[in-house]
């Protein structure tokens, strides 16, 4: 056999710092994908064995199957080397494993392969599956008028497009759960803490001028189907939860009404912005999941949720998901163009919907936070411990701060075993918080996060 | 609150649109500033990368990164509101100079725990004298040019050492000329200025250079390389 192939992939691996994954290397040699994989292989055991020179690390694809949540399903997952045995161990029959990529960085997320296999796969789209074996004789391109209809057929509101997304996703494992879990955690603090600096930012803006209705609406239509790719990434355990969302996160729309501020006006993106998460959620639950490089499921968070935290942080984080593709420029989502559909979503200032000024407060200030609006307040004072803390607007270094004020919105609640562990902290925090400030003469201001986390 | 994004809505909608569908529409010089379509598309790029940076150098705790979307693949974005608002406002404050050609590099400072520079991630850009508007599919071409740059980035920790723990960072924009004079007369943003940056910030001993990345394209070219202190702790 010909064995240059090593030395093509020793070329790629450690000249040029590539990740070469089985599929890029088959479209790049022309081979057949089980080729590729025996050679990524036989590439590996060779380097191995020879024990030299820079440290190469490998992903596997494992698949098996399994009994998650109560049901058997069939799971599909991409690990890092050294989870390999530990997934293996998990699952009851394991049907196959393959090296999946060789590459000399460690990486800490899977986002590079997806990069990796990009631009290969575009430029042989046409014929991506020419050394695959995986066929379907269904699956023959559209003619041009087909195309067209299609294309039609897109610019119509992505509703149906959901649900048939959920058809797809079913046997997908419920891995995501425990990740989307663990950010939550870390997330909430923002949000919690948005929420209590809220109360004293007294400073409104036209935000809640803008119109809370049609937000309703659209939300409510958006929950709904945003309750199915939710549900589907969560697993199907968590599928009955996901029809009780719908509701209570409709609600909460309507209590959060002053979304609609900084939403409405680049309301134009935002469908088709929505689309995009959405497909990015359908990309990592769909068949290649990376459970274990996700390190957030290292993080200090306590796994241990009563149900009541769940729902919280499921509608907390499901709300955060509806505001998210709310478009700014930071968000960094790829702006659509949909011209159409923003009609749908133009503001009609009518009725302003009465809620507690404070929930007000709190959605506008998240969302004002997400839109990177922030309302430049400067508190300085004197808390418990005699230590002047000068905080700012929407400023998260404050964290201890929103312990001492009171939390009136439920939303306290999922991140109040977080501030438990916070809590003897909290003394080291705030005079690191002092130094920070103290030393933050420049006036380029570096952000303290020290107070947030207690780990690393 | 202004955004930057608020000065040119119109112009950054036509740049991402562009980038979301491939698409075949044609620029013609009449129609768009071209400074500016190059100062947005790359100070997108910038904040992207400086995000992906501090998520790989491990500089903020994973934890406080998000995946999203941007040129069709996944990235690390943080969602600390101060930290984004940061980067953000320094951009703002860096694309006039980029929409005039007058920015010759941005760097991104990593410092230990005593101020000293342990590495230094530079993009110098530079923007051809003449630009060519004659393909196509230019932007498509740009889009996938910066998505090999985020790749590059995800995989630097193999030819980099581990920076020592406690690590900060910061940005440095390098001006040609006299550029700054004038940015120092116009506050481009309230209580934001920039000033001139410390020595040892700029300059970093023993050093070693590290290419990670070059990219050409008709509207823009752009290097990244690294510079690493040799010994870091």
């Amino acid at each position: 056999m010909d064995y240059l192939y090593l030395d093509n992939i020793d070329e790629f691996v450690n000249d040029q710092n590539k990740i070469v994954t089985y599929k890029w290397l088959s479209l790049t040699l022309g081979v057949h994908v089980n080729t590729a994989k025996q050679m990524l292989y036989h590439y590996l055991q060779q380097k191995r064995n020879e024990g030299s020179g820079t440290p190469l690390h490998a992903t596997y694809l494992v698949s098996g199957k399994c009994v998650e949540n109560g049901s058997k399903c069939h799971k599909v997952s991409v690990v890092r080397e050294d989870k390999l045995n530990a997934v293996k161990a998990k699952m009851d029959v394991t049907i196959s494993v393959h090296v999946y990529s060789v590459q000399r960085a460690e990486l800490k997320d899977s986002s590079p392969l997806y990069n990796t296999d990009y631009d290969a796969v575009k430029e042989n789209i046409k014929n991506c599956n020419k050394y695959s074996t995986i066929r379907c004789a269904a699956a023959v391109p559209m003619s041009s008028a087909e195309v067209q209809r299609a294309q039609e057929m897109a610019l119509v509101p992505p509703a149906g497009k959901e649900i048939s997304k959920t058809g797809l996703n079913e046997n997908t494992s419920a891995t995501p759960k425990p990740s989307a879990k663990q950010p939550a955690g870390i997330m909430g603090m923002f949000a919690s803490k948005n929420a209590s600096k809220s109360q004293e930012s007294s400073k409104e803006v036209k935000t809640e001028q803008k119109d809370d209705s049609s937000l309703v609406e659209t939300s409510k239509s958006k929950t709904a189907s945003k309750a199915n790719p939710m549900s589907n990434l969560f697993g199907k355990s968590a599928q009955k939860k996901a029809d009780e969302k719908p509701n209570k996160s409709v609600k909460e729309e309507t209590a959060a009404s002053s979304t609609a501020p900084a939403i409405m006006e680049q309301s134009q993106t935002s469908p088709k912005s929505k689309i995009d998460i959405k497909d990015e959620q359908s990309k990592v639950s769909s068949a290649l999941k990376v459970e274990s490089k996700d390190t957030r499921n290292k993080t200090k968070r306590p796994e241990v949720v009563d149900s009541d935290d769940e729902k919280m942080e499921s509608q907390q984080k499901k709300r955060r998901r509806i505001k998210k593709p709310q478009p700014d420029s930071s968000d960094d989502e790829v702006v659509p163009d949909s011209p159409p559909v923003p009609n749908v979503q133009t503001p009609s200032p009518k009725k302003q919907v009465k809620r507690e000024p404070v929930s007000h407060q709190e959605e506008s200030s998240e969302v004002k936070r997400r839109k990177r609006r922030r309302v430049l307040k400067s508190h300085t004072f004197v808390d418990e411990e005699g230590s002047f803390v000068t905080e700012k607007g929407y400023v998260s270094e404050s964290y201890s701060e929103s312990e001492e004020e009171p939390e009136p919105n439920s939303q306290a609640k999922d991140s109040s075993s977080l501030k438990q562990s916070f809590g003897k902290r909290e003394e080291e925090k705030k005079e690191k918080r002092e130094k920070k400030t103290s030393t933050a003469n420049k006036p380029t201001k570096q952000p303290s996060i020290m107070g947030f986390f207690q780990k690393k | 609150m202004i955004f930057y994004k608020r000065d040119a809505p119109l112009f950054i909608k036509g740049c991402c649109i562009y980038f979301g569908c491939f698409s075949m529409a044609t620029l013609t010089r009449q129609d768009l500033n071209f400074g500016q379509v190059v100062a947005d598309i790359l100070c997108e790029f910038l904040e992207v990368a400086i995000h992906l940076i501090l998520y790989v150098r491990e500089i903020y705790p994973s934890g406080i990164f998000q995946k999203r979307k941007k040129y069709n693949v996944p990235v690390q974005m943080s969602c600390h509101p101060e930290l984004n608002q940061y980067i953000q406002d320094t951009l703002h404050c860096v694309k006039p100079l980029i929409q005039k050609n007058e920015a010759e590099k941005v760097v991104m400072v990593i410092m230990d725990k005593e101020h000293h520079p342990v590495e230094r991630f530079v993009f110098e850009i530079s923007q051809p004298p003449l630009l060519s508007i004659s393909s196509e599919t230019l932007l498509s071409h740009v889009e996938q040019l910066l998505r090999a740059m985020i790749l590059k980035i995800s995989v630097c920790d193999a030819v980099l050492d581990n920076n020592p723990p406690g690590c900060t960072f910061t940005l440095l924009v390098h001006t040609r000329e006299a550029a700054t004079r004038n940015m120092e007369k116009v506050q481009v943003i309230k209580d934001f200025p920039w000033i001139v940056a410390d020595e040892q910030e700029v300059h970093m001993e023993e050093a070693k250079l590290i290419p990670l990345k070059t990219m050409t394209s008709d509207i823009l070219k752009m290097q990244l390389y690294v510079e690493e202190r040799t010994q870091k702790n």
